[in-house]
């Protein structure tokens, strides 16, 4: 295939799902920024990937039924040694509803808290927090690990042009390794009235954080606030044109240290 | 037998992955866990077969494929899901709070008119996010065919949608009934 020929559609979708490698990928990646209308059909797929991913996830979050963990049991199943077993298994059942729930529990929780201040947005950045960060293979829409260095800069590049022109403020990709921690890439997402835009950083423990980028609603600034709801805590903040929220499972310290670090980095440079 | 209660812990493991796809191919949510209750009944009636070098998820989600498969074949109303009564079980369910609630009826509706062929690659790929490979292993198709059916029915879908929300002024949620 010459470079000038228009991947079909089998194909971009392909590229979509990460089915394709080396200078295929970059094709592709090249033929989709220089036509902006392929490049807004990808987008809907990957919205609707998104949006079908939440609206199943949820069902994760269920303890598993009964009945089902008794067809696991009980089939065939010898005495000796059962009560133990049975034991691990009430265990093991617990832990998986109690990691994948935990957050979730806080919905009702979340909405009283609601009342009491916080704002609808702060959710969002949550619960996109809570949707995106277990994932193993496709936490970023856009990742910034990938190749040699001069690649993940342009990739860097890349992405901060994306979301600064998709969000109409300035997105710039925080550096927070001084803390720990390093950039995975970024995604699109939907906010109340428009797009948004989460940032993913990885410490070397695998520990996730993830900064939620809004366009504010009026120019304003407001200052740190930070709220906790079940396992995850969050600072949020309004500088400017552009709101933000700091989510994850870190101590208050932690995360409060790693906001403060974005808030000097958002600083523009003094002349 | 010791490698038998390990599979089994295996097994319990991978229930709430299980019940999700079930729970996107079924819509129903009780007939749901009937097909993940037959799909573990007939994991551990085969767990010998299984090579423990593999995913399980990927093993047991091929059987839930040939569980739908057969009930499917055997019972035609299940093929044929009304998508109002579709996104009324999925609103029952409630949860998601982070999903738009008009596009979330409008997303299930699309799907439910997605052909089981269709939808089925669709969501292995995108929910479960299965490779390419393992999705055709859990179809029993080649990986070209699994290509040009995920990018059909990424192409169909947006068509329900945005017809739907054309439509949506006009006629009204109803006017999807009548092309079922």
């Amino acid at each position: 295939m010459t470079t000038d020929e228009r991947p079909d559609d089998a194909l971009l979708s392909a590229w979509l799902d990460g089915e394709v490698e080396g200078s295929e990928c970059a094709r592709i990646e090249a033929w989709l920024q220089a036509h902006p209308d392929d490049a807004a059909r990808v987008r809907l797929w990957a919205a609707d990937r998104d949006a079908l991913r939440a609206r199943f996830s949820a069902t994760l979050d269920e303890p598993v039924p009964e009945r089902l963990a008794q067809a696991v049991w009980r089939r065939g199943r010898v005495a000796a040694g059962g009560p133990w077993l049975q034991a691990v298994a009430a265990v093991l059942l617990l832990g998986v509803g109690v990691a994948i729930g935990a957050w979730w529990r806080g919905g009702a929780a979340r909405d009283a808290q609601q009342a009491s201040g916080s704002p609808a947005w702060t959710q969002r950045a949550a619960v996109a927090h809570a949707v995106y960060s277990p994932e193993e293979r496709h936490p970023v829409e856009v990742s910034v690990r990938e190749g040699d260095a001069a690649s993940q800069r342009e990739q860097e590049q890349h992405l901060s042009r994306w979301l600064t022109r998709r969000l109409s403020v300035p997105v710039k990709l925080f550096d927070l390794r001084s803390e720990g921690f390093e950039l995975v890439g970024g995604r699109l997402l939907p906010d109340a009235n428009g797009p948004s835009a989460q940032l993913m950083y990885q410490d070397a423990m695998g520990q996730r954080v993830t900064v939620y980028l809004r366009k504010a609603d009026r120019e304003a600034s407001a200052a740190f606030r930070y709220d906790r709801r079940g396992d995850l805590g969050m600072f949020y903040w309004v500088e400017g044109l552009c709101g933000y929220a700091l989510v994850g499972p870190q101590p208050r310290e932690r995360l409060l240290a790693l906001a403060e670090a974005i808030a000097k980095q958002d600083q523009p440079p003094s002349r | 037998m010791q490698a038998d209660d390990v599979f089994r812990q295996q097994l319990l493991g991978v229930i709430p992955r299980l019940r999700r796809y079930a729970r996107s191919l079924v819509f129903d949510s009780p007939a749901a866990d009937d097909l993940v209750q037959t799909t573990l009944e007939r994991a551990l009636a085969h767990w010998h077969q299984f090579d423990q070098r593999r995913d399980l998820l990927v093993w047991v989600l091929s059987i839930a494929h040939n569980a739908h498969l057969d009930q499917r074949r055997r019972d035609a109303r299940l093929s044929v899901v009304d998508p109002e009564r579709a996104s009324a079980d999925q609103d029952a369910q409630g949860g998601d709070p982070g999903v738009d609630v008009g596009l979330r009826i409008d997303l299930v509706q699309a799907l439910a008119r997605l052909s089981p062929e269709q939808r089925e690659p669709l969501l292995l790929v995108s929910v479960e996010q299965l490779t390419y490979a393992e999705c055709a292993e859990v179809l029993r198709i080649p990986v070209g065919t699994v290509m040009s059916r995920v990018s059909r029915a990424r192409a169909s879908l947006r068509q329900f949608l945005d017809g739907s929300e054309r439509s949506a002024g006009a006629a009204g949620p109803r006017g999807l009934r009548r092309v079922i």
